[in-house]
Formats: C-alpha cells, sequence, structure tokens
C-alpha cells in the first residue's frame, strides 16, 4: 500500500481536527489503532466499496478470494433508478493455486468477460489483502485491460488491512479524482450545476432532495456516489458548486475538486427541517457568487417557506405525544448534530450523542445546540449503552443496527438510522418519514410486554 | 396435441395450449349463453362496492362460502384421539366420506373412520339394523378397544335412539357386553363441528364415568387438558406436553390426536396410534381439575366435570405473550408448580423476536377468520404486535364470544378500529375486504380465494389447511407457537414487500 498516499489523505488541511493537532500528532495520522481481540468495525475494502457501489451502471469487480465479495454483496440499500448491474456480485474468486501462480491473468479474464456480457461504461476493480499480498499488480492489469478493452477499467487499491472503512471511503473518493472526474467533456455544462458528495441514495433519499433542486432550478450533474451514471460522474468537475453530505468520506475529494477545478463547496445535510434550509441556501449562494442568476435565490427561499410549512404541518400531530421523549442518539458524522437539531425542533430532548466520527466542526454544532459537551460521547462501550438504556436514562435510541440489539435487551424503543432503514429520511418529507417512525417505534405494545415482568414474577 | 408421451405437461401447463384456450373460447361463444365481457366487468366492479355491501349484509337465508364445519366432523376428530379408538359415525357413508378426506388432506394422514352406511330403507324403519350389524363389523374388523360412535343429520332427522340401540346391538352379540360404545348426537343442523367435538369429549367420559362405574370419585393431583378442534393438534399437543413435562405438572389430555394424525412412514401402518389410554379417561375423574383450551369447544365437557367435583378453567387458543402468560400461570395455580426457567426463556424469546421485527407489524391492518377461539387467540397476539386487528369473522362465534371480542379489541388502542363479524360468512368477508381494505388477511385454505380476489395476502392459520404442506406439524400453542405465527405474518409481510419492490428490492429487510 502506497504510504505517501495514506499519509497524504489523513493530512486533509479541510479537516478542523488535523489542522488542531501537532506536526507529530498529524504525522501519526487520524485512524486508531486496533485492539486485538477487541470487536472492530468494517476494514479499508468495505470503506471503498460501499462509498462506490452506488454507481449503477459499471461492473464492481473485486479481486480476492469468494468472502471479500460475498459478504459486502449487496449490503447497503443503495437504490437505483435505472439498471442494477451495480448489485450483480463480481469477484475473481482466488483460490489456493492463484495465490501459488498469482492471478492476474484470471484477473484480466474476468475483466474481459464482464466488458463482454455486460458491455458497462466502466470496471472498477477493488483490490483485498489476498490480492495485495501475494503482489498481484492490480493497476498494471487494469492499465492492459483499458487500452486492449476499449472501456475505462479503475483501480481501487484499497485493501483491507490498509486501515479503517472511513480511510477506505477517502481511498474511493481519490481513485475517482485519479481515474475517473475529469475525463469526459459533457456537451451541457449549466450555470447551476451540482454535485452531491458522499451522498449514497440510500432508501431513495435523493428523490426526497432531487424534486427540490429541480424546483429551484438547480441541476444536479450527479450524486458521488448515489444512483451515479459513470459518465456523469466523470464530467463531475464541470459543475459550478459542490455539497458534501457526510464530511468524513469525501471531504478530502471536494478540497481537491476546488484546487483542480475551482469548484467551491459547503458542507451540509439534508437531515432536519432547517438543515435542509440552510444546505439548500448554501448551495444556492454558492452558485450566485459564481454568476448563477439572481433570481435562484429568490425561488429557493419560496420553495423553503412552502416545504417548512407543509413539513411542520405534518409534524403538528406528533409533537404531543414525542414532546419531553429523551433520545440517545449513536451514529456517526454529519447525522450526530442534524438529526438533533430536527428532533429538538418538535421537542425531544437529548441525553447523549456520539461523536466518534465526528469532525471538529460537527462537534461545535452539537455544542451549540445543546448548550455544552454534556451529550457528546466519544466513546460508548455497549456495556455502558446498555446501562444507561436499562436505567432508563434515554426513551429511545437510534442508531445502526449493530446497535439495535444493545437497545432491544435492554428494553428500550430502537429507531434503525444508518444504511439498514427502510425509509429515506433526507429533506422535508424525510424527517415527517423520521418521526413518524419514531412515534411508532415509541408507541409499540411490544414495549410495554417487554418491559412488564413475567406474571408470576409479581 | 399439446400432450405427448414424451413431454408430459403439468395441468398448470396443458391448459394455458393453444388447443384448450380456443376450446374454451369456443364453448364460451357457443354454449355458455354470457353476458358481454364489459357487462360481466360492470357487474364485478358493483359487487366491490359499499352499495352491494349493504346488500350483501341484508341477506338472510343463503349462506355464502361458510368458515365452519359440521359436528360429526369435530367428533371423529375428538374420537380419534382415544386409545385405539375407531370413530363411528351412524349415518350415511358419504358424510364420513367426507370427515376422512377433510382430516386426510389437512393432515396428510390417513383418517380411520366408518359408518353404518344407512339407506333409504334404513331411514324409513330406522337404523337399529345397521347398528347391530354395523357394531359387529367393525368390531371384527378392526379390533379396536372401543368404539365412540356419533351421528349424520339423517339418523337425528328419523330420531334414531343411539342408548338404546347400542344397548341392543349388545344385548344380541354383535359386541361384548363391556365393550365401551359412547356415544354423542351430533346433528349437523345444530351448532358446528367444535359442538361436535364437545359432545364427543362428554359423552366419552359419561361412558366411563357413569355408564361403566357410577361416578367412583377419589380426587387427585392430575389436570384433565381438553386441546379442542386444532388444526395443529399433531404439534400442538406435544408442545402442550412438553411445557407441562418442564412444569413437572401431572396431566391427563383428553383426547390427543398427535399420534395418530402423524404416524411415521416405516413400512408398517398403524390404523391406530398413541391417544389418550382408556384406563387413564376412567382415572380422569379423579382429576382435581378439568381445562380446555378453547373455551367455545369444551362448554357441556367443563360444564360436566364441574357437577364432577373439578375445579375448571378455559382458555382462548393460548398463543403469543399474554395468551400463554395466563395459560402458565392458570396451570401453575392449579397444580401448585412455579414456572421454570426454561420457559421463561422461551418467553423472553419471543418478546424478542417481536421486539426485533416490530417496526414491520406496525399499523398492519388485519382481516382474519376461524373458529372463535382461534380467532380470539390470534386477535390478542396481533394487539400485542401492534398490528391493528379490523375485520373479525368467526360464522360459527356466539354472543358470548362477540361480547368477549369487543372487550378485548377495546383493551387496547391497536383494537380501535376492529369490528366483530359473528355468523358471517367468507362472502361477507369478500364485501369487506373491498370497501374497507386490510394489509393481510388470516386464515384457512379457504382464504385463499379471497386472497386472488381481493389481492389481501393471505397468512395461513387454522383448519383447513389443504394446499400447504405440514404446517400442522409446528405448533401454534405457546411461546414456541407464537415464534412460529409470528414468522408466517412476518414473512408474507416481507414477500409483499419484495413483489412489490421495483428499486427497493432490498437485500437486507
Amino acid at each position: 500500500m502506497n504510504q505517501a498516499k495514506i499519509q497524504e489523505l489523513f493530512n486533509e488541511p479541510g479537516c478542523a481536527t488535523n489542522r488542531a493537532k501537532s506536526d507529530s500528532a498529524r504525522k501519526k495520522g487520524c485512524s486508531k489503532a486496533l485492539t486485538p481481540g477487541a470487536a472492530a468495525g468494517g476494514c479499508c475494502f468495505d470503506g471503498a466499496k460501499i462509498s462506490l457501489q452506488p454507481i449503477v451502471d459499471v461492473v464492481h469487480l473485486v479481486h480476492g478470494p469468494i468472502a471479500c465479495e460475498g459478504n459486502s454483496w449487496d449490503g447497503r440499500n443503495s437504490w437505483s433508478t435505472g439498471g442494477d448491474l451495480y448489485r450483480r456480485g463480481f469477484t475473481t474468486d482466488l483460490s489456493n493455486l492463484d495465490i501459488v501462480h498469482g492471478g492476474e491473468r484470471k484477473l484480466y479474464k474476468a475483466i474481459r468477460h464482464a466488458v463482454e456480457i455486460h458491455k458497462p461504461p466502466a470496471v472498477l476493480v477493488y483490490q483485498t489483502c489476498v490480492g495485495a499480498l501475494i503482489g498481484d499488480d492490480v493497476a498494471g492489469v487494469c492499465k492492459a485491460a483499458t487500452e486492449r478493452l476499449g472501456t475505462p477499467v479503475i483501480p481501487i487499491d484499497a485493501p483491507g488491512f490498509a486501515g479503517s472503512k472511513s480511510l477506505g471511503a477517502r481511498l474511493g473518493g481519490e481513485a475517482l479524482l485519479q481515474h475517473v472526474i475529469g475525463t469526459i467533456e459533457p456537451p451541457d455544462p449549466g450555470p447551476t450545476d451540482i454535485n452531491l458528495l458522499a451522498e449514497y441514495n440510500v432508501n431513495g433519499e435523493l428523490d426526497q432532495i432531487r424534486p427540490l433542486l429541480a424546483r429551484i432550478g438547480i441541476r444536479l450533474r450527479t450524486a458521488i456516489t448515489g444512483d451515479a451514471r459513470y459518465r456523469d460522474i466523470a464530467a463531475a468537475h464541470t459543475a459550478r458548486a459542490n455539497l458534501v453530505v457526510c464530511s468524513q468520506a469525501f471531504v478530502t475529494l471536494a478540497r481537491k475538486m476546488k484546487e483542480r477545478w475551482g469548484i467551491p463547496y459547503v458542507e451540509g445535510s439534508f437531515y432536519g427541517i432547517s438543515d435542509t434550509s440552510v444546505a439548500l441556501r448554501g448551495l444556492v449562494s454558492l452558485l450566485v457568487d459564481r454568476g448563477a442568476d439572481l433570481k435562484l435565490a429568490a425561488r429557493a427561499e419560496a420553495v423553503i417557506a412552502e416545504e417548512e410549512a407543509k413539513a411542520w404541518k405534518a409534524l403538528a400531530p406528533y409533537r404531543a405525544r414525542l414532546a419531553g421523549k429523551r433520545v440517545l442518539l449513536y451514529t456517526g458524522g454529519v447525522k450526530s448534530w442534524s438529526v438533533i437539531a430536527a428532533l429538538q425542533e418538535i421537542g425531544m430532548e437529548f441525553v447523549g450523542t456520539s461523536v466518534r466520527k465526528s469532525t471538529a466542526e460537527d462537534k461545535e454544532r452539537i455544542r451549540s445546540l445543546t448548550g455544552g459537551d454534556a451529550v457528546m460521547i466519544d466513546q460508548l462501550p455497549p456495556r455502558e449503552m446498555y446501562r444507561m438504556l436499562r436505567d432508563g436514562e434515554a426513551d429511545l435510541l437510534m442508531s445502526g443496527g449493530r446497535t439495535q440489539f444493545v437497545a432491544l435487551k435492554a428494553r428500550t424503543p430502537w429507531v434503525e438510522i444508518n444504511q439498514e432503514r427502510h425509509h429515506g429520511y433526507a429533506g422535508y418529507d424525510g424527517m415527517v418519514a423520521l418521526v413518524r417512525q419514531i412515534d411508532q417505534a415509541l408507541a409499540n405494545p411490544i414495549w410495554d410486554q417487554v418491559r412488564r415482568p413475567a406474571p408470576w414474577e409479581g | 396435441m399439446p400432450q405427448t408421451a414424451d413431454k408430459v405437461k403439468d395441468h398448470i401447463s396443458l391448459f394455458k395450449e393453444p388447443e384448450y384456450t380456443e376450446m374454451f373460447s369456443a364453448k364460451k361463444a357457443a354454449f355458455e349463453c354470457r353476458p358481454s365481457d364489459e357487462a360481466v366487468a360492470a357487474q364485478a366492479e358493483y359487487s366491490k362496492t359499499w352499495e352491494y355491501r349493504e346488500k350483501n349484509f341484508a341477506r338472510e337465508v343463503a349462506v355464502i362460502n361458510p368458515a365452519k364445519a359440521c359436528q360429526p366432523l369435530g367428533a371423529v376428530f375428538a374420537a380419534a384421539g382415544f386409545e385405539e379408538t375407531m370413530p363411528y359415525v351412524h349415518g350415511s357413508q358419504g358424510c364420513v366420506a367426507y370427515f376422512r378426506s377433510h382430516l386426510a388432506r389437512h393432515f396428510k394422514e390417513a383418517s380411520a373412520c366408518v359408518s353404518d352406511s344407512m339407506t333409504e330403507d334404513a331411514a324409513v324403519f330406522g337404523g337399529l339394523n345397521n347398528i347391530v350389524e354395523g357394531l359387529q363389523n367393525a368390531h371384527a374388523l378392526y379390533k379396536p378397544k372401543m368404539i365412540a360412535m356419533s351421528t349424520t343429520c339423517m339418523a337425528e332427522v328419523i330420531g334414531d335412539d343411539l342408548s338404546a340401540f347400542i344397548a341392543q346391538a349388545k344385548e344380541k352379540g354383535s359386541i361384548p357386553a363391556d365393550f365401551p360404545v359412547p356415544f354423542a348426537h351430533t346433528p349437523s343442523f345444530v351448532g358446528s363441528h367444535l359442538t361436535g367435538y364437545d359432545n364427543m369429549i362428554k359423552g366419552i367420559l359419561q361412558y366411563f364415568w357413569e355408564r361403566e362405574s357410577h361416578k367412583n370419585r377419589d380426587p387427585g393431583a392430575k389436570i384433565n387438558i381438553v386441546p379442542g378442534f386444532d388444526g395443529y393438534a399433531v404439534a400442538n399437543n406435544r408442545e402442550l406436553k412438553r411445557i407441562l413435562d418442564l412444569m413437572g405438572v401431572e396431566y391427563t389430555l383428553l383426547s390427543d390426536v398427535s399420534e395418530v394424525f402423524d404416524t411415521p412412514t416405516d413400512g408398517r401402518y398403524r390404523m391406530y396410534d398413541g391417544g389418550t389410554a382408556l384406563d387413564d379417561t376412567r382415572a380422569a375423574i379423579n382429576a382435581k381439575a378439568t381445562v380446555a383450551l378453547q373455551k367455545y369447544a369444551a362448554e357441556k365437557t367443563l360444564d360436566y366435570c364441574k357437577e364432577n367435583g373439578h375445579a375448571t378453567a378455559s382458555f382462548h387458543y393460548p398463543i403469543g405473550v399474554a395468551g400463554t402468560d395466563t395459560f402458565l400461570m392458570a396451570m401453575s395455580e392449579l397444580s401448585g408448580k412455579p414456572i421454570p426457567e426454561a420457559l421463561e426463556k422461551e418467553r423472553g424469546r419471543l418478546v424478542d423476536a417481536i421486539a426485533d421485527s416490530q417496526a414491520w407489524l406496525h399499523g398492519k391492518r388485519v382481516a382474519l377468520f376461524g373458529d372463535p377461539d382461534v380467532v380470539y387467540g390470534l386477535t390478542a397476539f396481533l394487539l400485542e404486535l401492534g398490528c391493528e386487528p379490523v375485520h373479525c369473522l368467526c360464522t360459527n362465534g356466539s354472543a358470548d364470544w362477540e361480547a368477549e371480542m369487543k372487550a378485548l379489541l377495546a383493551s387496547s388502542p391497536f383494537g380501535a378500529a376492529g369490528q366483530v363479524w359473528r355468523g358471517k360468512d367468507l362472502w361477507h368477508m369478500r364485501s369487506l375486504l373491498f370497501t374497507e381494505p386490510c394489509d393481510l388477511l388470516i386464515g384457512s385454505s379457504y382464504g385463499k380465494y379471497l386472497e386472488k380476489d381481493t389481492g389481501t395476502p393471505l397468512v395461513r392459520v387454522g383448519f383447513p389447511i389443504f394446499d400447504r404442506h405440514h404446517h400442522h406439524r409446528f405448533p401454534t400453542f405457546g411461546y414456541q407457537g407464537g415464534l412460529r405465527v409470528l414468522v408466517s405474518i412476518l414473512d408474507r409481510i416481507l414477500e409483499v414487500a419484495d413483489a412489490s419492490s421495483d428499486i427497493s428490492y432490498d437485500l437486507t429487510r
């Protein structure tokens, strides 16, 4: 693995945490060393895979033994409005003899096969630990394949052992920057074109955002990478502004796009009513600064006013039931504050939010929303989370699927807000959907049963 | 020729061949005297309206698609659950062929049962000769230890007196004088299969406790359990025994078909297998209590046991958390035995499973039909899950049942939209599903026509289940059974989600 590249990725001037570090601390990078024997999250390959997998029209080919693809195959509900090629699991399925003789020939044949059968606009080839350990030159094979087959074949050099899932997402972004973005000049660049970075169209959330943009008159060139087409990403450099939805994954990509093509970016979130409005205003102001029609701002204000009113009206009936309910929030990055703001708006209270994957700016937002550091939790081991919930310190846990069971065993309602959720929560409609889910989770009669002792226990 | 020896088509594909489709349309055009397709479609649309629903519910005389069966079916089922007992139906043999096929199609198992094949002259002169000959033949041919006699309508219309006829048959030497022949009058034109079940169990107890031994009661510690007519009896009775064994309760199941309707394929035909031992049935008078798992399938039996000094209790098909809790608590109280840890863990697992899946269940509108206690038990379970029972229909429910159902629905906000339809049939249900649609329909295989017609996905729970195999081999009782019913409901909900998804066709749900 290219250590210099990792160093460079960790030294992100766009990241406030990094800027605040001493030189020696910065050199160490920002991934914490894993503790052998302790539970750990996903690997670098996983990060790269999930951040790029939502590109719907390419072949995603994993160069490794079966399980790397087998276990990550279609793992997240990223939706497509086009084809479903991205949901096919392609892998070279490296086995004993490949590891002895090398897997490069097999990789080349797999690429050729995929190109002949599916005729995709591109093939993304993911390196894994095993391919990297035996020294297969994935970049070389991809280069040769690109030349011989006439289809771009992009190496994603993020083997699992290189580091964390978060690093993997950044490496995925790097690969797009190095091989994809800027390789196609579209015939139709426009003054209000934008990209959404780190928006993955989980449960079709893009369709909660796209209509808003369209009504304002903003054209979405592409999301990187939700519901994306390869050619649109290749033309993403012609956008006039970028909105970074999850700064952890793609802030470096945003900064480099700014440096290389002069595209300004703003960080924002579509989770929550006022956050959605803030994000839309941020985009509009970048576009107007770059010479877009001033009417854009007026249209944006009209859409925002109308949509906010509609959303508040839809939320009103829930306020009576949900006001005063205490929430423990366990998620990462932007959601750690954007969801807070949204739920505070209907009177819910926060007893804690995890900030393990949040940037310094994320944390600052939380501070301003909740009036201090009290609710910020850096590490919340399951045992402590269990204790908090069991002792009744919260009425509801909102988290990803992996902590679901801590809540359930502690007899506390739970709402999924990470990628395995089944409802889109983005934009104004999404907020109403989220509140409806919270209301349903809290009102379900099973919680009475869960909390009641068995009748013979008196 | 669509059908050749080289390539034999099954009927699912055969009748889609052009030869057949042409033949069908030619027949339709030439012989069926049908109104135009437009007129048929318009009438079909009309039959989905509120206006039609009101006419449908004003219907007084015709029953269309009843969700109930007749008394002797229940009596035959009850009789089959005793040691080496031949169910015997006094009346016409056609009825008995129905009972046998009904049970065989549901349990996928041979169902032994005889009739004395009354004919026209028997209807005129009375069925005495049929009983005299019938008992002799059944006894000689099938060598049972007991023959349990019920009746069809034919015998009841002419008023045959079973008690006197059986006595005469014994006098004439058809069967030994001490050979047990309990009986129950089970006219189909009164009640339903549940009434017949109740009558037969009571008849068997009466024979052993009164006719044979004159009520010598010596109260002990055992508890009699009457499971009731239950399509899941094979697995449920085993589950029941497992639970009671775990608790250390001493019990006698009064009618246990779990063996005879689930015999192994090992080269030996068992006409009889398992069942409640006749000696246990004799001794059952000494029980301290008799409990019925289905209140409306054992009302007379419980009254009779009460007369004999037993404490009694009844339940509504214990299913789900609260239903099973109530049952276990009562058994614990009656027996003085505590609830063991193993059951406590099972309970926790069911609660856990419901909590895991609650988001998919919440607010799902459900219509259901079936026997009164099954509908009650399922309704209570649905309320626990956060589903909303909307139409609770029972063709053979009583006024008491209706009142209990209404109280149950009123006990939960999820029951607010619930309506109880007593004495209604599945054609009523069709109107209900069109005018006030639901997300799910729960009921027997007969619900499949409603599923196709109204587009409401069917979860099969009840009797009979003819078109799916082996459901009866898995319990619905107790916490374990609740889990199975929960999974059936969830599977259907998720199948529907998958089938109706295009871009949301998700791997993980």
